[in-house]
């Protein structure tokens, strides 16, 4: 059994035994009362609350029983209230608070005490001013700090709706109910008295367990700051009478305690609890009075809830105005230097955390002056580097802090370039490791994306890139398995998504933004420019396409298109070469070929050719899968389709290359598919010059006899029977678009040569949807044979 | 419908959306407290699947229209089915927050090779094929797609590549191009392209198919309806 259970079995005991008590003694109080019987009732009560003199009980246990015992006394309170209202004789409550004063001990006789002074003044508010003043200092008389401090805090409780809140000057209707002077004076005393017992807690019993009663004075702190909480609440306190008194007073019993645990929470609980005007009346004395506290506060948290507060108040739409004579940053950013220097020890964390508050006023409270915002970060970066901090881990309490700081501007300002007017930024940056800068910088990049931040100068883009570096290019601290990593790849993609950021309305000037990115992304690697330079041409296609009409012979335009159009190759090429690269960079070869073709300048053809004639290098020398290569032939057929600038005799050795790769492939299957496809260039190609596409029949057949013919050398049946369904719908498709090369006859070959085949097919799951395709394709030729007459004739099906 | 039952856009105005949403829901409820006391077949009457395709972030553009993230939300629908080009692994992983069950094809421009070039999904009693398109000779030619159709055996065909929204009903069966959501420009389209995606209500006898255009920074919605083909089943 550990010592905690042990003690908590102990303190459970200890306080069954005394509820009974008080349970036994709150009946037989209230049958007294029940019968008239006043005195007796008193005296039940009396020994109900001598249970509260125990010193066996911790904090926690004592409370308990306080809570029941306060339940009982409220009735007795409640209870004689209502009869003495009824009679409302003065010198019967008199006497009845001079009779319970002679209790005969002290815990009970103050408790009664404050019960019969509440119903006193209840009943009669001119005693208010003499009976709280009266109580107040009557219960200096308990001097054990558990003790008195829930006595205290009962007197503050029950006192609650008698405090007198109107002004020092008031006529009063009633004499002697008192103004918010008297209660001024009683929440001073009764919490300097409550503050002494609680410091006073700390020096009692064995040093062995100061820990422990470090945790038991943290449970307690409420009780002491709620006679705070009780002046803050007065109406009629005035800020005169807080500069002129209050506050000094507070400040002088924190500073004089000596008590860092009260210190800290004292000061704080200022900070909470009074108005947002009061403290910016009071600001160098608050900060005055932070120097001469104990060594052990953490005055850093009082400077950052003090700031907090402040700014929150400054930077709130409904606060007038402040005064430009309280020069707000200047004076906690020398505070917060000050600290810095003063306390050697200061942790790094705690040292971030201070510049975290300090940006945050500056860019909440100040958004014009960049130059405060900047100073933090100079400081911020100089401290760290004093204290040589470096190689920051991301996770790690200063990693937290030193993102926290960095994303602040972000997040406030919305507006990456104005962050990146912060010349000190990236020095703040910089301690963070490898992983740490580059989280940093894509925050930055999230925030522009969501933002939609134009980037419109060449200043623009390298403002961004300085902030974002790390992302760029290799860095000497990037562990060598980075370019694996899932962060690297999405990271990469914010860096690509930026390119759409650049957004000028000048077609000349967009184009040296991208050229100069581009030469930026250039220097990333094999890695990045996989990611980053993809959008570069493609932005420079929707540059290229959406540039004007030329006006008569202009050459001048032509120059700059071409230039384009070298700049989209060069950039292609770098994929190929330093990237490593083939199905991309092939892609956008044929995507740049019909961009090409939709524009109109002088050397199109040339810049056509020239793409075409790239990709098909690529698919030759780079593109071996053989599944790539077919889709890869698939999309060069649809692209040449596309095309129609060339000449004839550019077009022809294109167009016998890709039949001639497609006729190439490894596997007789892939053979047939690429021919079927291709087949298509010679029906619907068109060269330049013609208005209507080929249609040239007598080519598109040959192609597909070819098809046709490496389809029956296939060994396996299955397939063979696939590649000539396959076949067959494409020459009746062609047949249905006109081609008169293909006849009927042909037809009725491939359908009986499909049809013998099926039979001979072993049975399987396989076999049944070929099966089905096939039954589904004669079912069309059916449908279709009824429009054609020349099928309606001919066709044996 | 129509043969060519080309998609109309009228402008319901904004709270179509959630009208559509609610009323989707509200079916969705019923389903559910039906299904405690009758049988589990039941679930297979509502089935909501999402069309989307050729995003091409980063490559051409870098975001999902907000208006349209705000639609694309999770436990709304069953089923995503995607034409590719989605580009990012980012966004692959936003697909699957979106639905559990996620079906991806390849684009040209996707860079993960262990994607199919087409696959078949079965929602209820209907057949979905779907294939990028951009492997199709020629492209977006109706008579081949016709083809593919025949030859995956499917009631609907899904195809991408265009980045133009359609729906056409065909020969009994449904072509579907959910377009670009992210509105990326396409050099073999010269018009303007509008983000569009498309979400089908997968019924037993009928699938009631939504498009989804952002035009001008209002969500158009149009709605066509597919009935199962007796012929075909």
């Amino acid at each position: 059994m550990t010592m905690t259970d042990a003690t908590s079995i102990e303190q459970e005991r200890a306080l069954d035994a005394a509820s009974k008590v008080v349970k036994a003694e709150a009946f037989e109080m209230k049958r007294s009362l029940d019968k008239g019987k006043r005195m007796d009732a008193l005296k039940h009560a009396s020994a109900m609350l001598a249970e509260l003199k125990s010193s066996l009980l911790t904090p926690k246990y004592y409370y308990r029983l306080y809570v029941d015992v306060i339940q009982e006394l409220n009735h007795l309170e409640s209870f004689l209230k209502d009869e003495l209202e009824k009679e409302l004789k003065q010198e019967t409550i008199a006497e009845l608070y001079e009779q319970v004063q002679y209790a005969q001990s002290i815990i009970p006789r103050m408790y009664l005490m404050i019960t019969m002074g509440v119903i006193y003044m209840k009943l009669f508010p001119k005693m208010k001013s003499e009976l709280l003043n009266d109580l107040v200092e009557m219960t200096r008389g308990v001097q054990h700090p558990l003790r008195g401090l829930f006595l205290r805090h009962y007197l503050l409780g029950v006192s609650k709706s008698l405090l007198p809140d109107l002004p020092e000057d008031a006529q009063l209707a009633i004499p002697g109910s008192g103004t918010v002077r008297d209660s001024i004076d009683f929440i001073k005393l009764n919490f300097s008295e409550m503050n002494k017992l609680w410091v006073r807690m700390q020096h009692q019993g064995p040093s062995r367990e100061k820990e422990k009663r470090e945790r038991e004075r943290m449970e307690l702190r409420i009780l002491v700051g709620t006679n705070l909480v009780r002046l803050a609440e007065l109406q009629t306190l005035t800020q005169d009478v807080y500069v002129t008194e209050v506050l000094p007073s507070i400040l002088e019993q924190v500073v004089s305690c000596r008590d860092p645990i009260s210190q800290e929470y004292l000061m704080d609980c200022v900070i909470q609890v009074f108005a947002d005007e009061f403290h910016l009346a009071t600001l160098n004395e608050f900060l005055a009075s932070c120097k001469e506290l104990a060594q052990e506060v953490h005055i850093k948290n009082v400077l950052i809830a003090l700031i907090e507060r402040i700014s929150t108040y400054v930077s709130h739409p409904d606060t007038p105005g402040i005064s430009e004579d309280i020069r707000l940053f200047e004076i906690f950013s020398s505070q917060a230097e000050g600290l810095i220097q003063s306390r050697s020890d200061m942790p790094p964390e705690d040292i971030v955390s201070l510049h975290v508050t300090l940006v945050s006023l500056a860019v909440r409270c100040y958004r014009d002056k960049l130059e405060y915002a900047n100073t933090v970060f100079a400081s911020l970066a100089n401290n760290l580097q004093d204290k040589n901090v470096d190689n920051v881990e991301q996770y790690s309490a200063v990693g937290k802090e030193l993102l926290r700081v960095l994303r602040i501007p972000v997040d406030e300002y919305k507006d990456a370039l104005r962050v990146a007017l912060l010349t000190d930024y990236a020095r703040a940056m910089a301690p963070l490791n490898y992983r740490g800068r580059c989280t940093a910088a894509s925050y930055i990049l999230q925030d522009m994306i969501q933002m939609d931040t134009p980037l419109k100068t060449e200043e623009d883009v390298d403002a961004i890139c300085l902030l974002i570096d790390c992302l760029l290019t290799d860095q000497p601290d990037q562990p060598a398995d980075t370019p694996e990593t899932e962060e690297f790849t999405d990271e990469q993609d914010l860096v690509a998504s930026m390119v759409h950021l650049v957004q000028v309305d000048d077609k000349d000037a967009q184009f040296l933004l991208l050229n100069g990115l581009r030469k930026r992304f250039g220097a990333g690697g094999k890695w990045r420019i996989r990611q980053t330079l993809p959008p570069i041409i493609f932005s420079l296609y929707q540059l290229i396409l959406a540039y004007p009409a030329p006006e008569g012979d202009d050459s001048a335009r032509d120059a700059k298109l071409k230039k384009m159009f070298m700049c989209v190759m060069g950039t292609i090429g770098a994929l190929v070469n330093s990237g490593e690269l083939s199905q991309l960079p092939y892609n956008l070869y044929l995507e740049g070929a019909i961009v090409a073709n939709r524009v109109s300048f002088e050397e199109k053809a040339v810049v056509v050719y020239e793409l075409l004639s790239k990709a098909l290098s690529v698919l030759e020398d780079e593109i071996a899968d053989s599944r790539e290569r077919l889709s890869a032939l698939a999309v060069v057929t649809n692209t040449l389709i596309k095309i129609d600038c060339l000449p004839n005799d550019n077009w022809e050795p294109l167009a016998s290359q890709v039949i001639l790769a497609g006729a190439k492939m490894f596997k007789k299957p892939d053979q047939v598919r690429a021919l079927c496809s291709s087949s298509y260039l010679y029906w619907k190609g068109r060269v330049d010059g013609s208005a209507e596409p080929m249609r040239d029949g007598g080519r598109v057949c040959d192609v597909l006899k070819k098809a046709v013919k490496i389809a029956s050398q296939c060994m396996e049946p299955l397939v063979q029977q696939q590649l000539l369904i396959h076949l067959l719908n494409h020459y009746m498709h062609l047949y249905e678009d006109g081609c008169d090369k293909i006849t009927p006859e042909i037809l009725n070959e491939l359908i009986s040569r499909t049809r013998d085949a099926s039979v001979q097919i072993e049975p399987s799951q396989e076999a049944d949807n070929i099966e089905k395709h096939l039954q589904h394709t004669l079912q069309y030729i059916r449908e279709a044979r009824e429009k054609h007459a020349d099928l309606a004739e001919h066709l044996q099906i | 419908m129509g043969k060519e039952a080309v998609a109309r856009f009228e402008d319901p105005g904004a709270e179509e959306n959630d009208v559509i949403w609610k009323n989707l829901k509200k079916t969705n409820d019923l389903v559910s407290t039906w299904l405690l006391h009758k049988t589990v077949r039941i679930f297979s009457d509502i089935m909501l699947v999402l069309l989307i395709g050729d995003l091409h972030i980063p490559h051409r553009t870098y975001a999902i229209p907000p208006k349209f993230r705000k639609l694309l939300v999770p436990n709304k629908m069953q089923h995503v089915i995607s034409t590719g080009n989605l580009c990012t692994r980012e966004l692959y992983e936003y697909l699957r927050s979106l639905a559990s069950d996620v079906h991806v094809v390849r684009g040209d421009f996707d860079t993960d090779t262990k994607l199919p070039e087409t696959k078949v999904v079965t929602v209820g009693k209907f057949r979905i094929g779907v294939c990028h398109g951009h492997q199709i000779v020629p492209w977006n030619d109706e008579k081949i797609l016709d083809l593919l159709a025949r030859q995956l055996d499917v009631d609907v065909l899904v195809t991408g590549h265009s980045h133009v929204c359609s729906a056409r009903e065909r020969g009994h069966r449904l072509y579907i191009d959910p377009g670009s959501a992210t509105g990326a420009f396409s050099m073999i389209n010269d018009g303007p392209v509008y983000p569009s995606f498309v979400l089908l209500d997968v019924q037993p006898e009928q699938i009631v198919c939504y498009l989804y255009r952002l035009i001008e920074e209002q969500v158009k919605v149009d709605r066509i309806i597919f009935k199962k083909s007796k012929e075909l089943a």
